[in-house]
């Protein structure tokens, strides 16, 4: 231990850096090295890489705890550096921290995620893309290490990226299927759509607190404290002005014009502002409304993944992240609410959408949004301790469940491979007998997330929901703050016991659909075709949007046959709607495998969660006072609690807790009573009747209250159009116009040009004669050409004249030096300087002769403006009045006013 | 000796031959009067050199350049005279207008 | 003296100008061979005059005594092919060249006799060995030293170049060969190699359109006979 603590000081502790790296490497062996590696190398890189990644968390987490220390630092290099506000700079390191919630989030990741690598290479074995798959989890298992690790945003958001990314590889695992790859492009799509959140909230953060660095970030809340002026819609003149410019004749009516001019602009706490983006960032990660459209569709990805990724750790990194800014959302009563009603909402919401779902997988995806939504009730209103924990049970629950639906599918993959049959849960039943592990463990989990008493889930959620309903964030003393009303932790409470019954009741029904009654998955056989020609077809195009078909048929002739079937044993063999009665009477035993238990590879990590999901609730158990998570926790959010208070009068642990834990459990028996009688009772023969008597109910339930067409109407639909814009431009404008135009235009020259290519060389020779002759006219001509230098005219007035050059040419300047003058010779002098006084102008010319004896003449003329009014002794201005002019010399022209007439 | 030819003399000599070279290479067809006339040409192009080397005596630029043009325009000669034979084999006649391969 | 030079000049002059009328207009080009030869002579002769003694011998050795002959191989080579009629198509834009040039030079001409009004510039003394071999050979192993290695470069390309062209299909042993019998069995009656036009050679108007394909066809025809 000593020896640990002198080579890895708090200050500098490297074994993070081995906590990183060692996913990392295993990605990159996996991926680069892995077809030729062969599986059980790939196997057993992936594992040790991930078990040397757990053993360095344990013993991080080992050091903090006993070592009292606060955070385990450590910096790799200096990545940037900004200029801020005032001249600061603004460092950004690459730079890492391991304090009480990042250990404990570490521990989770690294070992729920051996635990599922341990998992996969038994799951993934036949699958090709083997070593791909190891590659794809190990990179997920580092860039969600670098997010919870990160000390500052820039780091985290690097981990966020990067999960994305490992989402958006794994979830398009199986790349070929175009379903898969959209669900895979789905989600990092609508991720993005939050990722734009997050990086206005960290260009705020960088902007208002200069820093963005969870220490510094903690301490310098008060820089958030600032108001910023919003006008959210327009910025326009105020009303006053713009009725005065638009007093009797205005086009709009009044009070739709008033709207878009607010008398006063609103005022928004920098703080709520930045935890509102951040809460967008937050929302698109961890599937809340409005963003968890992709979630549910990311099922699409093999189950181990939806284990580990949509369950365990990357969708709760969103609620990480505001746990992580806790000293930030406090100041924001207002954003706390946003988050809290969201994480109501989306609760209740997506257990509404699980009620009816047929796809195993499908409900515990609905399931997973859910519990995020009770995550973000817990953080919103202030029990930042209750929302972590409750990531954590959810953590080992939920895996288990993901691992063992796993378990399930593998089974049913003996009669046929992954495709949708293998996953509807009306194929499934019995299966008790045939897998009793995975029966136990599920149960056990089914327990947890249900919330009976003494499982896991129970603590965590009920501290939830306590925690909504007593406490509140205290409203700091600034003018003008939204404080959270009376009712709301209240009515939190009940939407979250809402979702809770929801949630026991959605789990016991796919537990008994799943585990009891007998196995209907018989004609789940390769190749087999249904004599009965309207059901022909249905397994094999399982499509969501009709199975309400399928289940409507199936139990309705369930329900049908239930009654008729009693007495006529006939039914048995008819086969006009075999597979609708097969549960008891139907077809037989077809000839194939059997269902059976998954080996052990499967069964221990499930055991392993399990356990956790059983007795992990008593390392918080707040109303028993066993909580050392607790405890541990409570120095990472210190700022933040001092700022969430109980409600006026209501006593933390007294009477009134216990009390409200009632409906609590109440919800749970209540949801498992429910499922029990209808399911497990009465086969479905409830949701039959709930499915008579309101159909369009069931259906908008059925369909997940169309959400996703809404979307593909508005939000796609829009993209469409303005794609389909873009292609008719193209094709006919650039297409069309442009580039026609211009092949039209070439084709035109082209054929001109042809004319002249005769193929012939005298005709050539022809052309270039007279080319020749054209060139030597032009060239046996002289030509006088003067350039004029005339920077310093203004200034001194001095102008440098050069005369073109030319072979044999002679020169002959006039008016040069003195107006009036010139020289008669022609000499070789090319340049000639001219000084210019004020307000002259003056004319140069120059003769040109070659030699040849041709000659040809040019003009200059010079003026120079000087300051109006009279110049008096200018002796330039003043001479040509005496000198008489020759006769070749240019007239002057003078300014008028000068002398007070005119040449 | 006192030299009474002027050089305007030799050189309106070699213009005059120069142009009749000219006329000669546009306006007849035939590749051997082609080849002949760029001698005229070549011929009257050094008739000038010489000359204005006569006035200008520094040194003997003219005439040297005069010589290389005698050889080129000899090397010159070979190579288009087998080039009208081969010309001759592929069309089997001496005149230009039937070298038109590259029309249009 | 002087009258000697001048009349000298005169002949020369002469020579050269219908030396060139003669190479340009003559139908047989065995007189416009001739007239070359005429004009070369009487270049030389003003080479003479100008101090360029040298140069003069190179002339007649070069250009009467390699040249012309090679046009004269040459176009006995061809044979009666040689003499060929034109015709008139094309003519417009040559003589649109032709009389632009006749003009410019003209112009040209004048232009340079006008000289601006000047006196006409008479030649000063000949300075030292101007136009000797010596002096030549000085100044070209001197100043056109690389001018000189370059032109036997150029020399040599020419001549390979002549030779490539000039041998045409030297892949086709079989026909080389069939070709030198005939040639030897035909016996001293045919003056060329070359076959005279036939009738069924393609007229001016109907030219085939792939040149490829009428080189085997004339080749053909030729090997046939």
């Amino acid at each position: 231990m000593e020896a640990l603590t002198a080579n890895f000081p708090a200050e500098d502790f490297g074994l993070i850096a081995i906590v990183l790296l060692a996913p990392l490497i295993g990605a990159f062996v996996n991926g680069i090295f892995g077809k030729r590696l062969g599986k059980d190398a790939v196997r057993l890189m992936a594992l040790a890489a991930l078990g040397t990644s757990f053993l360095a968390s344990l013993v991080s987490f080992i050091v903090l705890a006993t070592g009292h220390h606060e955070k385990l630092r450590w910096v790799a290099w200096r990545w940037i550096e900004l200029g801020g506000r005032g001249g600061r700079v603004i460092p950004l390191d690459v730079a890492f921290g391991v304090d009480a919630m990042t250990a404990t989030m570490m521990l989770v990741v690294t070992g729920v995620g051996f635990l599922i690598h341990l998992y996969s290479s038994e799951y993934m074995w036949k699958d090709p893309g083997y070593h791909r798959f190891f590659a794809y989890l190990n990179l997920f298992c580092f860039a969600m290490l670098t997010l919870i690790m990160g000390d500052n945003l820039a780091v985290l958001f690097v981990g966020w990226e990067g999960v994305g990314l490992c989402s958006y590889l794994l979830i398009g695992f199986w790349y070929d299927n175009e379903k898969y790859a959209s669900a895979g492009k789905k989600a990092f799509i609508v991720n993005r759509v939050g990722d734009f959140g997050l990086l206005v909230a960290m260009a705020g953060l960088v902007y208002f607190a200069g820093t963005l660095s969870w220490d510094q970030l903690n301490a310098s809340t008060t820089s958030l404290m600032v108001p910023v002026t919003v006008w959210p819609i327009g910025n326009i003149p105020t009303e006053q002005v713009w009725d005065a410019q638009h007093a009797a004749t205005s086009m709009w009516p009044a009070w739709l014009a008033h709207i878009f001019l607010p008398e006063t602009p609103y005022q928004i706490y920098a703080a709520t502002l930045i935890a509102l983006a951040t809460f967008l960032g937050c929302a698109g990660k961890s599937a809340q409304m409005p963003l968890y459209v992709w979630l549910p569709d990311a099922m699409a990805g093999p189950t181990p993944v939806s284990a580990l990724i949509h369950a365990a750790t990357m969708v709760t990194a969103g609620v990480y992240l505001v746990a992580r800014m806790s000293a930030v959302f406090v100041l924001s009563p207002a954003a706390m609410a946003v988050v809290a009603v969201t994480g109501a909402f989306t609760a209740v919401f997506a257990a509404s959408m699980g009620l009816f779902q047929k796809d195993l997988k499908k409900v515990l995806a609905y399931s997973t949004v859910s519990q995020l939504g009770f995550m973000f009730i817990g953080v919103g209103t202030g029990a930042f301790i209750s929302g972590f924990f409750h990531v954590f049970t959810h953590a080992f629950f939920k895996a288990c469940l993901f691992l063992g639906a796993g378990s399930v599918i593998h089974a049913m993959h003996v009669r046929i491979h992954d495709t949708d049959a293998s996953q509807d849960m009306n194929h499934m039943g019995g299966l008790k007998k045939y897998m009793p592990i995975t029966h136990w463990t599920f149960l056990l989990s089914c327990l947890a997330i249900a919330g009976v008493p003494g499982f896991s889930g129970f603590f965590s959620k009920d501290e939830i929901l306590w925690k909504a309903f007593s406490e509140a964030v205290t409203t700091p003393q600034m003018k003008g703050a939204w404080a959270w009303p009376g009712w709301l932790g209240p009515a939190i409470y009940v939407a979250g016991i809402l979702g809770a019954t929801m949630t026991a009741f959605y789990m016991f029904r796919a537990y008994f659909m799943t585990f009891h009654g007998e196995f209907k998955g018989w004609t789940i056989v390769e190749g087999w075709v249904d004599p009965a020609p309207h059901a022909a077809g249905h397994h094999d195009t399982e499509d969501e949007a009709h199975g309400h078909d399928l289940s409507g048929d199936a139990d309705h002739g369930a329900h049908a046959h239930a009654k008729v079937a009693h007495g006529d044993d006939a039914h048995g063999d008819a086969d006009a709607h075999d597979d609708h009665h097969d549960h008891e009477y139907g077809v037989g035993k077809i000839e194939g495998p059997v269902p059976h238990e998954s080996p052990l590879a499967m069964t221990i990590p499930l055991m392993v969660l399990a356990a956790f999901a059983v007795f992990g609730g008593f390392l918080g158990a707040t109303p028993l006072h066993i909580e050392p998570l607790v405890h541990f926790l409570e120095p990472v959010f210190e700022r933040a609690d001092a700022l969430v208070n109980p409600r006026g009068g209501i006593e933390p642990h007294g009477g009134l807790m216990w009390l409200m834990m009632a409906p609590g459990v109440a919800a749970a028996v209540v949801g498992i009573g429910a499922a029990y009688k209808i399911y497990f009772l009465d086969h479905g023969a409830g949701e039959a009747a709930f499915k008579k008597s309101f159909p369009g109910l069931y259906q908008l339930l059925f369909d997940r209250w169309r959400i996703d067409e809404l979307y593909d109407a508005t939000v796609v639909g829009m993209l469409d159009a303005l794609a389909d814009i873009f292609t008719m431009a193209d094709k006919w404008i650039i297409d069309g116009i442009i580039a026609r135009l211009s092949a039209l235009v070439v084709g035109a020259a082209g054929s001109l040009l042809r004319l002249f290519h005769t193929g012939r060389v005298q005709v050539y020779a022809a052309s270039m004669a007279i080319g020749i002759a054209g060139i030597g006219f032009f060239m046996a001509r002289p030509h006088a050409a003067v350039q004029v230098q005339d920077e310093f005219l203004k200034q001194t007035g001095e102008v440098v004249l050069l005369a073109a050059p030319g072979l044999g040419y002679s020169y002959q300047w006039t008016g040069v030096t003195k107006t009036g003058e010139s020289t008669d010779t022609f000499a070789t002098k090319r340049e000639q300087r001219v000084v210019v006084a004020q307000n002259e102008t003056r004319e140069i010319v120059v003769r040109v002769r070659n030699a040849f004896g041709m000659e040809s003449e040019t003009k200059v003329s010079l003026t120079r403006k000087g300051p109006a009014g009279p110049t008096a002794n200018t002796p330039a201005g003043g001479a040509p009045q005496i000198v008489p002019k020759p006769a070749l010399a240019p007239k002057v022209q003078r300014p008028a006013g000068v002398h007070g007439d005119q040449p | 000796m006192s030299h009474a030819v002027p050089l305007q003399y030799y050189l309106v000599v070699a213009g005059v031959l120069f142009t009749t070279g000219t006329v000669g290479f546009l306006l007849r067809r035939n590749l051997l009067v082609l080849l002949m006339s760029i001698e005229l040409m070549l011929n009257a192009v050094n008739l000038t050199l010489v000359a204005f080397n006569r006035v200008h005596q520094a040194n003997h630029d003219g005439q040297l350049f005069s010589f290389f043009i005698i050889v080129v325009a000899a090397a010159e000669a070979a190579v288009g005279l087998a080039i009208v034979l081969a010309f001759f084999r592929v069309r089997r006649s001496v005149r230009s207008d039937d070298a038109d391969l590259l029309r249009n | 003296m002087a009258t000697f030079e001048f009349a000298f000049f005169c002949i020369c002059a002469l020579f050269c100008l219908l030396g060139g009328v003669a190479t340009v207009g003559a139908k047989n080009p065995i007189r416009g061979a001739m007239g070359l030869l005429c004009t070369i002579v009487g270049i030389a002769g003003m080479y003479l005059l100008l101090n360029a003694e040298m140069l003069a011998a190179i002339q007649i050795v070069v250009y009467a005594g390699a040249v012309v002959i090679l046009f004269l191989f040459v176009i006995m080579l061809l044979g009666p092919v040689a003499a060929q009629e034109p015709d008139a198509r094309g003519a417009m834009s040559r003589y649109v060249g032709a009389a632009v040039m006749i003009v410019a030079s003209v112009g040209g001409l004048l232009a340079i006799v006008r000289s601006g009004g000047g006196p006409l510039t008479m030649f000063a003394e000949p300075v030292g060995d101007m136009g000797t071999v010596e002096a030549i050979g000085h100044a070209m192993f001197g100043r056109g030293l690389v001018a000189f290695q370059i032109t036997g470069l150029l020399l040599l390309v020419g001549v390979i170049g002549a030779m490539a062209v000039a041998r045409g299909r030297h892949g086709d042993a079989a026909l080389q060969k069939q070709r030198a019998d005939e040639i030897r069995s035909a016996g001293p009656r045919q003056p060329s190699l070359v076959a005279p036009l036939s009738p069924h050679q393609p007229t001016t108007g109907a030219r085939p359109s792939k040149a490829a394909a009428a080189a085997k066809a004339l080749l053909s025809k030729e090997v046939s006979r």
